[in-house]
Formats: C-alpha cells, sequence, structure tokens
C-alpha cells in the first residue's frame, strides 16, 4: 500500500511538449508509470516518447480513456486555465479510472502561479471534488510502485527506496535530502510527497497525515518544516486530537529569518517570517502535542530507529 | 512585496477609493510647493513600510508652516524605526464623523479571500480583535463568484456608499494581484467615505501581469533595496524558467542583519533555509541569502554568481542545496562558473560546494579540472556529506583564509 501513487494510477501530461514536459515524460515511463496522454494545445497527433498527444484533456480522455491523474506542467500564467480544464475533465469522467483514485488528482508542478489564480483553482476543485496536489509541487513517489511529477528525476532508486516511512516536505529538494538520509540508515520510504512552498497549497501535511494513519505500510512519517505558515500548526492539532497516532519526527528550518523584519519572503512564497506563528511557537506547540522535534537533521534516523 | 502607503492610494484609486488630498515629497523643496497646494491644518505621515507610524510620532497634524518644515528636515533622510525616510506624505486634514476598518487578503486554512470589517477603525485591529471580538466581522469570500454586494449588505447593513467602498477594495484586491488590501481607518466624512490609510501588499507571483503598476523596487527584508537586491531580482523578470535571485537579503549591517562575510548561493527554498541555519550554527556569518531553483537556465545561475560575489570583504563562498529531483547540476554549476570568471578582483578565497542530482558527477569533473586550471581554491562534496557538515567545513575554512590573510 502507499497513499496517493500506485502501480495503477494513469497520468496524463498537460503542457507534454515543453521544456519540462518531455522531460518528464520520459522519466515516468522508465519508472513503469502508465502515462498515457498528453496535451498541448495546437499540437493534438504528434507524440512525446510514445504517448500520444492531445488539444484538450478531454478529447485525451476520450480517445485513450480515464485518467487518475493530471499534471500540470505549462508556463505560469497559463496554470489557471490548464488546472481549470483538467479540473473539469476530471469531474466528468469520474470513476471510470481504472486506478484507486476515488477522488481524482490534479499536480500543478508549475511554480510562480498567482496566487489569486491558486485560490481559484483550489476553490473550483473543491466544488468538483477534486485534489490538488502543489503549485510548485515535486511530485509524490511511492518507490517501486510508481510516482507522480518531477520527484526523483530521471534516477529516483538513488535516493528513494521502499520502506515503512512516509515522507513530507514543502520543499521539493528536501524530499530527496530527507529519503536519501532515510535509505542510507537502512529505513525505506512508503510514500514522499512535496506539497510545495506557495501561501496556499492545495493538500495539505495535515491532509497526508490522515491518508498515512490509514496506510499499513506507513510506520512513521517524517517532515521538513519551515518558517511562516500553519502546517505545523495543524499538524499538532491532528496529533493532539488523535487523528494522527503514528510516530511524527519533524525538523523546522528558518530559525536564521527570526531576526529578520515581520513579512520577509523567502525562497518560498509561503516562507514569510511572523506569518501565524513564530518558530519558538512552532517548536513549542509541537513538541506538547507528542510530535517529536528533531534537533539535528542528522538526527532523524536515530529518531527513527527508536520509534520503529 | 509591501507597499509604501501612497504607493497603496494609488492601487485602490485605481479602483475608485478616494483619498484625502495628498502630496508626496522627498525633500524640503518638495515640502515647499507642496505647501501650495495644500490648506492647513496639514497631516504629514512619514512613508515607512513597518507599521505602527502613528505611535511612534511618525504622523503629525501641523496647524502652522514653521513646525511642519521642521518635521519634515527632521525626518527626510533619516532613520524612524530603523528605516531611512525617504518620502513623506502631505494630505490635506479631514474632518471625521466616524472610522471604520476594512481589509482583504488570503485565510491559509480555508485556502480563500476573507473580508474583515470593523466599525471600530482607527485603532490596532488586534486590540480590537482582543478586547471587542464581536466588533469584528469575518466573511469569507468566493473567489470565482467574488463579492456580493447583496450578502455584503446582509453583513454590515445597508448603507449604500459603504458597501460601495468594500466592493471597490475587493476590486482593488483582486484585479491588482495584492496579498493584503487593508484601510484603517475607513473615514466617513461629509462627502462620503474615504481612505485615510493604504496598506498594500503584492503577491509577487502576480507582478509579470502587472507592470502598469509602476511600484518603486523594495528589498525583500527592508524598504530600501540594495543595489544587488535589485539586480538579483531582475534576473527573474526576463525569463519566467526556474527561479534565481528573486529573493536576496544582504546583511551588510543595517537593520536587517549583521554584516557578514561569507556569500552564499543556496539552492531550493527549504534546503535554502536549512544552509543558512547551519553557517549561523557553526559561527559562521553570511553576506547574503538567495537561492535558486527549479532548474534555471545556467545564464540566470550565472548573472547571480556575479551579483552575489562582486562584494568586497568576502572570505568565503558556499554553494549549496539539497540533492535535486530535476536540476541539470551540470548546467547551473555551469552558470557559477561561467560567473566566478567575470569576478574581479579574482576570488582567492576558499569555495564550497555541495550538491546531488542529476548530472552532478559530471559536473565536479568539470569543476576539478576548472579549479586546477584557473587556480580557485575549491572544495567538493557529494550528496554523501551532509549539509551541515559541509557549512561547517566552509566556516571552517573561511576562518583558515582569515587567519592566513592578517599574517600577511
Amino acid at each position: 500500500m502507499s497513499i496517493l501513487v500506485n502501480k495503477e494510477t494513469r497520468i496524463l501530461i498537460q503542457g507534454i511538449t515543453g521544456r519540462s514536459g518531455v522531460p518528464v515524460t520520459s522519466e515516468l515511463l522508465d519508472y513503469g508509470v502508465k502515462v498515457v496522454s498528453g496535451v498541448t494545445p495546437g499540437k493534438g497527433g504528434q507524440e512525446v516518447d510514445t504517448v500520444p498527444v492531445f488539444n484538450s484533456v478531454r478529447e485525451a480522455i476520450e480517445e485513450v480513456g480515464p485518467i487518475d491523474v493530471s499534471m500540470v506542467y505549462v508556463p505560469p500564467l497559463m496554470a489557471r486555465d490548464a488546472a481549470m480544464e483538467a479540473i473539469e475533465a476530471l469531474a466528468a469522467s469520474r470513476g471510470s479510472a481504472s486506478g484507486q483514485a476515488e477522488v481524482p488528482l490534479v499536480h500543478i508542478f508549475v511554480e510562480k502561479v498567482p496566487v489569486f489564480d491558486v485560490a481559484q483553482i483550489l476553490a473550483r476543485a473543491k466544488e468538483k471534488n477534486v485534489q490538488v496536489l502543489g503549485p510548485a509541487s515535486v511530485g509524490a513517489i511511492s518507490p517501486g510502485e510508481g510516482k507522480i511529477g518531477s520527484i526523483g528525476g530521471a534516477n529516483p532508486d538513488k535516493v528513494f527506496s521502499k520502506g515503512p516511512v512516509g515522507v513530507i516536505s514543502k520543499s521539493g529538494g528536501m524530499c530527496s535530502e530527507l529519503a536519501m538520509l532515510i535509505t542510507e540508515s537502512g529505513f525505506g520510504q512508503s510514500t514522499v510527497v512535496g506539497i510545495g512552498g506557495d501561501l496556499l497549497v492545495g493538500i495539505t501535511f495535515g491532509d497526508l497525515l490522515k491518508e498515512f494513519e490509514s496506510d499499513t505500510s506507513t510506520k512513521a512519517v517524517v517532515a521538513f518544516g519551515e518558517v511562516g505558515g500553519s502546517a505545523e500548526v495543524e499538524v499538532a492539532k491532528l496529533i493532539r486530537e488523535g487523528e494522527f497516532t503514528k510516530p511524527f519526527i519533524i525538523y523546522l528550518a528558518g530559525k536564521f529569518a527570526e531576526k529578520l523584519p515581520k513579512d520577509t519572503s523567502l525562497g518560498h512564497a509561503g516562507a514569510i517570517v511572523g506569518l501565524e506563528a513564530t518558530m519558538e511557537e512552532k517548536t513549542k506547540i509541537l513538541k506538547d502535542s507528542g510530535a517529536i522535534v528533531a534537533k539535528h537533521f542528522e538526527d532523524i534516523p536515530r529518531l527513527i530507529k527508536q520509534k520503529i | 512585496m509591501k507597499l509604501y502607503e501612497f504607493e497603496g492610494h494609488k492601487i485602490l484609486a485605481k479602483a475608485g477609493i478616494a483619498s484625502p488630498f495628498f502630496v508626496t515629497c522627498a525633500n524640503s523643496e518638495e515640502v515647499k510647493e507642496a505647501k501650495k497646494r495644500l490648506k492647513f491644518p496639514i497631516v504629514a505621515k512619514v512613508q515607512v513600510l513597518s507599521g505602527k507610524r502613528g505611535k511612534g510620532g511618525g504622523v503629525k497634524i501641523f496647524k502652522s508652516e514653521k513646525k511642519l518644515v521642521e518635521f519634515c528636515n527632521e525626518m527626510l533622510g533619516n532613520d524612524f524605526e530603523d528605516e531611512k525616510v525617504i518620502y513623506i506624505n502631505l494630505a490635506q486634514w479631514v474632518r471625521i464623523e466616524e472610522e471604520y476598518y476594512a481589509s482583504i487578503t488570503y485565510d491559509t486554512c480555508s485556502k480563500q479571500p476573507f473580508l474583515l470589517f470593523s466599525k471600530k477603525g482607527g485603532i490596532d485591529i488586534e486590540e480590537v480583535e482582543k478586547k471587542d471580538p464581536e466588533e469584528l466581522i469575518k466573511y469569507e469570500i468566493n473567489p470565482l463568484e467574488g463579492l456580493k454586494e447583496r450578502n455584503l449588505k446582509k453583513i454590515i447593513g445597508k448603507d449604500e456608499t459603504l458597501v460601495d467602498f468594500l466592493m471597490r477594495l475587493w476590486d482593488a484586491f483582486w484585479r491588482y494581484d495584492c496579498r493584503l488590501v487593508e484601510v484603517n481607518p475607513i473615514a466617513k466624512v461629509q462627502s462620503g467615505y474615504v481612505a485615510i490609510d493604504a496598506k498594500v501588499i503584492l503577491d509577487g507571483n502576480g507582478l509579470v501581469r502587472q507592470k502598469s503598476l509602476d511600484v518603486i523596487p523594495k528589498g525583500a527584508a527592508g524598504a530600501i533595496p540594495t543595489k544587488r537586491e535589485i539586480d538579483a531580482r531582475k534576473i527573474d523578470e526576463e525569463d519566467y524558467r526556474g527561479s534565481a535571485g528573486s529573493t536576496f537579503i544582504e546583511f551588510d549591517g543595517s537593520p536587517r542583519g549583521e554584516a557578514g562575510d561569507i556569500a552564499i548561493l543556496a539552492s531550493g527554498g527549504g534546503a535554502s533555509l536549512m544552509i543558512m541555519d547551519s553557517v549561523v550554527a557553526a559561527g559562521g556569518r553570511c553576506a547574503n541569502y538567495t537561492e535558486y531553483s527549479g532548474n534555471p537556465p545556467r545564464e540566470k545561475v550565472e548573472k547571480l554568481t556575479k551579483i552575489t560575489l562582486d562584494k568586497k570583504g568576502l572570505n568565503g563562498c558556499l554553494v549549496a542545496g539539497a540533492v535535486a529531483n530535476f536540476t541539470d547540476i551540470f548546467e547551473t554549476l555551469s552558470g557559477f562558473v561561467e560567473g566566478l570568471k567575470q569576478v574581479r578582483p579574482k576570488p582567492n578565497y576558499p569555495i564550497v560546494i555541495r550538491r546531488g542530482g542529476p548530472r552532478q558527477k559530471e559536473a565536479y569533473k568539470m569543476l576539478t579540472k576548472f579549479a586546477k586550471k584557473e587556480g580557485f581554491d575549491i572544495h567538493l562534496f557529494g550528496p554523501e556529506t551532509p549539509i551541515s557538515v559541509a557549512c561547517k567545513k566552509m566556516v571552517e575554512l573561511s576562518d583558515g583564509y582569515k587567519n592566513m590573510r592578517s599574517h600577511i
């Protein structure tokens, strides 16, 4: 078992003929993922690495069958329309997909999507009961099963291995870094998810914890937390209320920024100094809830060992 | 991007929200000119990005010229709450009948914009929240439908002019890609409602489609960006592929942070935070914060390298990131090399590189050759070395370099 993605997941790529669309297509195919179709308006009829390209998502579904996941790989200002199109088409073809996805998923890889567009996408997705991963999300991987997005690049096996640890981070790079640390210490991962670092994102840490709770292959979850936002506070609440009962280990980054003026934005659009809770508050809320806060990043394997 | 009050008013004005007539002045000449267009009493307001201007004595009402000129001369060019005052707004004083509060921003939990309204305006809204929470109305806005007049009337009453004001506030919020619009107070005056103050934060991701707004460049951490901060931000404005330098914070001893001597070229929004923390924990001082990520083309890394290293007094350079998923390490480090070659004088301080990911080995071969041929002190660490260890090594090497130089 795993969450979000497995062997049966059927994927469509929007922007498949683009600069990031082409490489991700072959990476996914190499990993054995079922990339069934792609979309680039005006380029219908072409092929990208054996995958047929269509002019619209609806047309692609009609021609080669239903999908569980649509990955959005288009330029930032086109992301809204692409995601909206995917949400409508996924909702219209609901239930017909082969895979596990009772709730179909739109994965938005694109970075720098204006926040108002994101709010609109998320509102439509909620209306239509479609999940959104991202924006600015590297994707998700269930090692040995399948993956969504660019996580692990062309060589996921170098870093990711199958095992009992769920991994969550806003940052794509830290997904890999954490997975590598865990793999090297002899553990593997059930599913690794990068949720994206924007101010508003679809799937949250909290949503994933609920999924990991019921996933039998996950024995513990490791997270990379950051300055700014409320993700960690949400997690602490779930643990406190008994909705997540497995060991939860988190490392918090961005202490240096506490000295900067309030409202300073860092690399992630959602990493804003003073937004919602300070680092100290976050650490305290997490510790009080029973979460394990790793003082040093390299302590994580030892903490996992103590718990599973 | 946080805006000055007068810039905020300009954006609100585009949506038809009036404010008392004002003139923005940058020097005493302009103050003199401005007076001719205003009648006493005049409200003088220093333009700084930190809040609490009123409490700190940055907003004053003047009935005579002498005191006004004195105040402006004293403020302009000096620091107010750790921020240099470049502009002062001189606004026409108006008789206020009532003061309200309104803001629109995003709720990161419900993932929607919301309107916050209170008939207790003119004071700190946090105070109202603490003392009179029932006086605060929070109303969530479906971003697909927008704010609806009939819903507004249900929550704030039938005051058509006030409803119109709030509808315009919503208009300004979404039309100009704002992350926050806040008016405190909204003043009821004889002619209707006016915005006495305007706090606006623009969404950095929306700026690319809001070029007509013509706002003054700001630093990431302060109102007045350094030249490096401005130059770094331009890199992304010219090319949307990947990002490089959008967030550049220079630590130069100003309020944004103690001056540092280790240049940082980090990769990734998450890893960059950990890298900064690790350098600080090892006793190092960073000259800047910046990051590139999302597989930027090599030209962008080249530009960022040049801007970051074009600084006197550096004693080290750290190029670090997590194991990349899809960022081409050979391409990005080639960009670093291209940039490094152009830095004058030629850097002879230690350079520590810690990366992993696509084409990392190829990149390290190229770097080894390059360092040998061109005589750079480059130390390479692969993904097997933890980020914190590489950061510690950077600080040690940098300390060694400083010691050596002090003995020459």
